[in-house]
C-alpha cells in the first residue's frame, strides 16, 4: 500500500503544477489588477501607481511572476557588497527609477533589498497584496474554521444522509422514500446562497433565535468559547453546507442498499431466519457502505467549495470568504495559496478514497 | 440502530439547547458598542499605513489626530473641547508668508504606557511620510510631498517637545489640510528604520495608542475588540464612560441591517437606502434611534473629451499643454448638454435613492460651505435635448431610432457616425446598475444609443486609467473636513494616462485660473474662496465633463440602549467617550 501511495503521489506532482500554471496564467490574464484598487484615490498620483506596481512585481510578465511565485525571487536579485541593497539582479528589476518605473541596473532612484522571497515550492506563499503579510500565516488563522465547519457538515451529511439512504431502500416505494426522494431532488437544486440567506431571515431576522452570522459570539478579549459553547453559531452554516451532502449520501446509499438487497448472501441471512433488523443492518448496511467510501474524496473538495460561499454568508471568518475576498481585489498570492490548498486537498481526497476503497473491501487491491 | 438513535437524540438536544440561547451582548461593565462592518478585516491598526475604511475607523479610535476639527462648522480649528478635541494641536500661527505654520502641541496628552504625546511622535510620522514617498514605507500619506516642490509640505522641523513648525511650498489654503496628516504615533515603540515599519508587529498588535480607546484583540474574519482607554485625556470626569467597542464582521448590507434590527449590533453607519424607512419607523416606535444627514458621497456619469484611440496626458514634461485631441462624439459639446437634458435625474434618484439624496449641480457637494445655492440643477427637458442634438448635426436620416452624424465638422466626427457610445459601472453596486439601466432607457428617448455594461471594478478602473473609454458611471466620497479644491480632479496636471483623475481630460483654461486663486486667497477665508468656487461650478455645469447625479444622504442610527448618541454629519463617534448604557 505504501508503494502504491508513494506512486500516486508522484503521479500528482505533474496534475499540481498543471493546476498552480494554468491558475496563474487566468489569473494574470484578466482585465484590471490589483494596483487600480489599491491606489485609487486622486491623492495617488501616477509614478505612485507605477511604483506600487513595480513593488508587488505584478508589471513583472506573467511567466517571471508566475517563476517567483514558484521558485521565490531570493535568486533572483542578491545583495553582493552586504549593504544590505540589491546590485544585482535576474528577471526581475532591483529597484525604481525617478519615473516610478522598474529599474534594472544601478543607480536606482530607490533600491529594494535583496529578495527573500522562497516560493510555494519551499513553502512560502508569499505576502498578501492587501494586507502585506505572510499568506501562510493568515491561513493558518483560518483554518481551523474551515476545518470545523467542513468536519460538522461532513458528519451531519454521514450521519443524517445514510440512515435515511438505508430507510428509504428498506422501505423502497413507501411514503419515506417517496418523501425522502422529493427532499433529496429539492436539496440537491435549492442553491446554497439562497437557502442560507432565507434561514438566516427565518432564524435570525424574524424568529431572533440563532445568531445571524459569526462563528464566536461578541467579545471585548476576543476570546472564544470551546465548540459546545456555541452551538448556536455552528447550526445554520452547518446545516447549509450539509444540505447537498445529505440529499447526495441518501440517495448513494439508497442505491447501493437495493443493489446489496438482490446478493446471495442476503437470501442466505433471510432463508436462516434472521430478522429484518439484523438482515438490512448487519449485513445489507455494512456491505452498502463500502462504495461510499469512494464518495470522501470529492465530498471534502465538494465541502470545500461550498465553504467558499457558506463561509461568505454566514460571516465563518474561514478559507471560503478568505478566497473570496482575494479574487475580488485580485489579491494574487492569496488567490494561488487558495488554489493550492483546493488543488492538494482533491488530489489527497481521491487518494484517500482509492486507499480507503481498498482496506475496506479485500476484493480490491493495490495495484 | 441504537447507535443511530442515540446520535439522533444529542443531536436533538443539542439543537435544542441552542435554539435556548438566543443572541444576546455581552454587558458586563458599562456599555459596548457594537457597529457591523461589510468592508473585511482592517488591513493595518497603525495610522500611518490605514488606508481603507475599516482600518481608518480603528485608528481613529486608538490614536489621536494631528489637528482639531469643529464638529458643527466642519472647520479645522484650534482646540476648543468639547466641539473641537481629540487632536494634539492647540492652537497654531501662520507667518506673513503664508507658507510657515507653527503648531503648538497640548501638554495633556499621554499614550496609554504613561509616556507623554510630544513633537517626536509628530516627527515619527513626517519621517515615514518621507520614506514613503521614497517608497520605503507603504504609507498613502505621501501625497502631501510634491515632488516637483511646488506645492504640499516642504519640511517638518521640531524646536521643542510641544512646537512643530512646518514649511510649505506655497501658501496654499490646502496647507492646513494637508497638514492634518501629521498625526502622532508611540516613535518610541515603533522601529528606528523605517525599512521595518511596512512589517512592524505593532502595525496589527497597537499595544500603545493615546485615543479613546485601546487595542485589545483582532480576530482575523470576524471582529476587532477594542476596550475603554483609562488614560484618555479629553475623557469626562470618570473616564471613557463605554466599556468597549466591538467592529464585527458581516457579508454584506442586508446582514448589517438585519443583525441590527435584531439587536445583535447596536449601531450602524449607512444602512441601505431601500431599508430607511424601517429604520425611521422603529425611531419613531422608540425601538432606534437613527440620524440623517446630508451626504458626502456623490454619484456622476463621466464623458470621456478627449480622442479615446490616441489617449495623451494633459500636460507635457515641461508643462506644455498637450493636444488631447476630440472624442467623436463626446467631444461635441452640444452632445453632453443634451446627454444631460435627456436624463431625468430626479427620477433615477427615486428609483436609486428612495428619496434618500439631493442633487448635485456641478462637482461641490450640497453640505459644503462653497456649494453654488443659486445655481439651478440641470432640467430633464427632452425637447431641448432633440433640439440641441438637431442643431448640431445629429438627426436620425434612416429611420431606426439611433441619431447619426450629419454635420459639417467631419474631421472629427465622421458622416454618418452613430450617436451610440459604451457606458460602463462597476459590478455589484445595486444603485449604479439602476442608474446605468434608467439612463440608457432614458437616453433612447432622444435617439441616444447606450451600451450599458456592468464590469468587474478592477477592470473599469483599468478603463478609465488608460482613457480609453467613452462613459462610466462612478462616485466620490469627499473628505471631511471637505475642501473643494479641484486640482486633482479637473484639472490639465491631473491628466495622466495610466493613473491620472481627470481622465475625461477636460480642459479649460478658466476654470483652472480660478482654480489656482481659490486655493490661494490670501487669509484663506471660506468666504472670498466660496465665490471663486461659485464661478467655477458655473463654468463645470456648461461643460460637463461629468453630468453630475446627486449625493447619498447618509444614517447613522444606534440602539436604544446608547445613550448619548448625537452624531453630526460625517462624525458618528466625536463624543463616543461619553456615551453609557442606557436604563430602561
Amino acid at each position: 500500500m505504501i508503494k502504491y501511495t508513494l506512486r500516486r503521489l508522484l503521479q500528482a506532482i505533474p496534475t499540481f503544477l498543471g493546476i498552480t500554471l494554468f491558475s496563474y496564467l487566468l489569473m494574470t490574464a484578466a482585465p484590471g489588477g490589483p494596483v487600480g484598487a489599491l491606489t485609487f484615490s486622486p491623492n495617488v498620483t501616477p509614478a505612485q501607481r507605477a511604483r506600487v506596481a513595480v513593488q508587488l512585481g505584478v508589471d513583472d510578465p506573467w511567466s517571471v511572476q508566475y517563476l517567483r511565485w514558484l521558485a521565490g525571487d531570493d535568486w533572483m536579485r542578491w545583495d553582493s557588497d552586504g549593504d544590505g541593497l540589491a546590485d544585482g539582479s535576474i528577471f526581475i528589476p532591483i529597484g525604481i527609477d525617478e519615473t516610478g518605473h522598474a529599474c534594472h541596473e544601478a543607480p536606482c532612484a530607490i533600491t529594494f533589498a535583496p529578495g527573500t522571497g522562497k516560493g510555494v515550492l519551499r513553502g512560502d506563499f508569499g505576502r498578501s497584496f492587501f494586507y502585506r503579510r505572510p499568506v501562510s500565516s493568515m491561513i493558518g488563522e483560518r483554518v481551523a474554521a474551515t476545518l470545523e465547519l467542513g468536519a460538522a457538515a461532513l458528519l451531519l451529511g454521514l450521519v443524517v444522509g445514510v440512515p435515511i439512504g438505508i430507510i428509504a431502500a428498506v422501505r423502497k416505494g413507501g411514503i419515506f422514500d417517496n418523501v425522502t426522494r422529493v427532499l433529496a431532488v429539492c436539496f440537491s437544486a435549492i442553491p446554497i446562497f439562497w437557502l442560507g440567506l432565507i434561514l438566516l431571515l427565518v432564524f435570525g431576522a424574524r424568529l431572533n433565535i440563532l445568531p445571524m452570522g459569526g462563528r464566536c459570539p461578541p467579545s471585548l478579549t476576543g476570546g472564544c468559547p470551546p465548540i459546545w459553547g456555541r452551538i448556536e453559531y455552528l447550526i445554520l452554516p452547518t446545516f447549509v453546507l450539509a444540505t447537498g451532502a445529505i440529499a447526495v449520501y441518501s440517495r448513494y446509499m439508497r442505491a447501493s442498499m437495493l443493489d446489496v438487497r438482490s446478493q446471495d448472501y442476503i437470501r442466505t441471512a433471510q432463508a436462516k431466519g434472521l430478522s429484518n433488523r439484523t438482515v438490512w443492518f448487519r449485513h445489507g448496511a455494512r456491505n452498502a457502505l463500502i462504495p461510499l467510501a469512494t464518495f470522501l474524496g470529492p465530498a471534502i473538495t465538494g465541502l470545500l467549495s461550498g465553504a467558499v460561499i457558506t463561509e461568505r454568508i454566514f460571516s465563518w471568518p474561514g478559507l471560503g470568504r478568505f478566497a473570496v475576498d482575494g479574487v475580488v481585489s485580485q489579491d494574487y498570492p492569496v488567490v494561488m495559496a487558495v488554489v493550492i490548498i483546493g488543488a492538494i486537498a482533491t488530489i489527497l481526497g481521491y487518494i484517500l478514497s482509492d486507499i480507503l476503497y481498498a482496506l475496506i473491501d479485500p476484493r480490491i487491491r493495490f495495484d | 440502530m441504537k447507535n443511530f438513535r442515540r446520535v439522533l437524540l444529542t443531536a436533538s438536544g443539542l439543537a435544542l439547547a441552542a435554539l435556548a440561547v438566543a443572541p444576546v451582548l455581552a454587558q458586563d461593565d458599562g456599555l459596548i458598542i457594537i457597529e457591523g462592518n461589510f468592508g473585511g478585516d482592517p488591513q493595518f491598526l497603525n495610522p500611518i499605513l490605514a488606508s481603507d475604511t475599516a482600518s481608518t475607523r480603528m485608528t481613529g479610535f486608538l490614536f489621536p489626530g494631528f489637528l482639531n476639527a469643529n464638529v458643527e462648522t466642519a472647520v479645522l480649528s484650534p482646540y476648543d473641547p468639547p466641539m473641537a478635541s481629540g487632536g494634539l494641536v492647540q492652537d497654531w500661527t501662520v507667518d506673513d508668508t503664508g507658507t510657515i505654520y507653527t503648531f503648538n502641541l497640548r501638554q495633556d496628552l499621554v499614550w496609554n504606557d504613561g509616556t507623554p504625546i510630544t513633537s517626536a511622535d509628530v516627527m515619527y510620522t513626517w519621517g515615514a511620510i518621507q520614506a514613503g514617498s521614497q517608497g520605503v514605507v507603504d504609507t498613502a500619506l505621501s501625497f502631501v510631498i510634491d515632488p516637483s516642490g511646488q506645492s504640499g509640505i516642504l519640511d517638518v522641523t521640531a524646536p521643542d517637545d510641544h512646537t512643530v513648525v512646518v514649511t510649505m511650498a506655497s501658501p496654499e489654503c490646502t496647507s492646513l489640510s494637508n497638514a492634518g496628516v501629521l498625526g502622532p504615533v508611540p516613535a518610541h515603540v515603533l522601529p528606528a528604520d523605517y525599512a521595518e515599519l511596512n512589517d512592524a508587529e505593532f502595525n496589527l498588535n497597537p499595544t500603545v495608542s493615546g485615543g479613546v480607546f485601546n487595542f485589545s484583540a483582532l480576530n482575523p474574519g470576524e471582529q476587532v475588540a477594542l476596550v475603554a482607554n483609562p488614560t484618555y485625556a479629553d475623557a469626562p470626569e470618570g473616564g471613557v464612560a463605554p466599556a468597549g467597542f466591538i467592529y464585527r464582521v458581516v457579508p454584506d448590507q442586508n446582514v448589517l441591517f438585519e443583525q441590527f434590527v435584531a439587536g445583535e449590533t447596536n449601531m450602524i453607519d449607512g444602512p441601505a437606502v431601500a431599508r430607511r424607512a424601517e429604520l425611521r419607523a422603529l425611531a419613531d416606535a422608540g425601538e432606534k434611534q437613527v440620524y440623517p444627514f446630508p451626504g458626502n458621497a456623490w454619484d456622476y456619469l463621466a464623458m470621456n473629451q478627449a480622442d479615446p484611440a490616441n489617449p495623451q496626458n494633459g500636460l507635457d514634461a515641461d508643462g506644455n499643454r498637450i493636444d488631447q485631441g476630440s472624442h467623436p462624439i463626446l467631444g461635441d459639446l452640444a452632445v453632453r448638454q443634451a446627454i444631460s437634458h435627456a436624463m431625468d435625474v430626479d427620477s433615477i434618484a427615486a428609483a436609486a435613492l428612495f428619496g434618500e439624496g439631493s442633487r448635485m449641480t456641478s462637482f461641490v457637494i450640497p453640505s459644503s460651505w462653497a456649494y453654488a445655492d443659486d445655481l439651478p440643477v440641470i432640467a430633464f427637458d427632452l425637447d431641448a435635448a432633440n433640439a440641441i442634438l438637431d442643431e448640431a448635426g445629429w438627426t436620425d436620416g434612416d429611420g431606426d431610432g439611433v441619431r447619426e452624424y450629419h454635420g459639417t465638422n467631419t474631421d472629427v466626427t465622421p458622416e454618418g457616425t452613430p450617436l451610440s457610445f459604451t457606458l460602463y459601472t462597476n459590478e455589484g453596486n445595486g444603485r449604479r446598475t439602476q442608474i446605468g439601466t434608467l439612463a440608457q432607457d432614458q437616453l433612447s428617448e432622444a435617439g441616444i444609443q447606450v451600451n450599458f455594461q456592468t464590469i468587474d471594478f478592477n477592470t473599469l478602473l483599468d478603463i478609465m486609467d488608460t482613457q480609453t473609454f467613452d462613459t462610466f458611471i462612478l462616485g466620490w466620497r469627499n473628505g471631511w473636513p471637505d475642501d473643494p479644491d479641484a486640482t486633482q480632479l479637473f484639472t490639465a496636471q491631473a491628466d495622466v494616462v495610466g493613473g491620472g483623475s481627470n481622465n475625461t481630460s477636460y480642459y479649460n483654461p478658466d476654470f483652472e485660473a480660478l482654480n489656482m486663486q481659490a486655493k490661494s486667497v490670501p487669509g484663506c477665508a471660506v468666504e472670498d474662496r466660496a465665490t471663486l468656487y461659485r464661478e467655477m461650478q458655473a463654468i463645470f455645469q456648461a461643460d460637463l465633463p461629468y453630468v453630475p447625479l446627486f449625493t447619498q444622504d447618509g444614517m447613522y442610527a444606534a440602539g436604544p440602549e446608547v445613550a448619548g448618541f448625537g452624531p453630526y454629519p460625517s462624525n458618528l463617534y466625536w463624543n463616543v467617550d461619553t456615551w453609557t448604557q442606557a436604563t430602561p
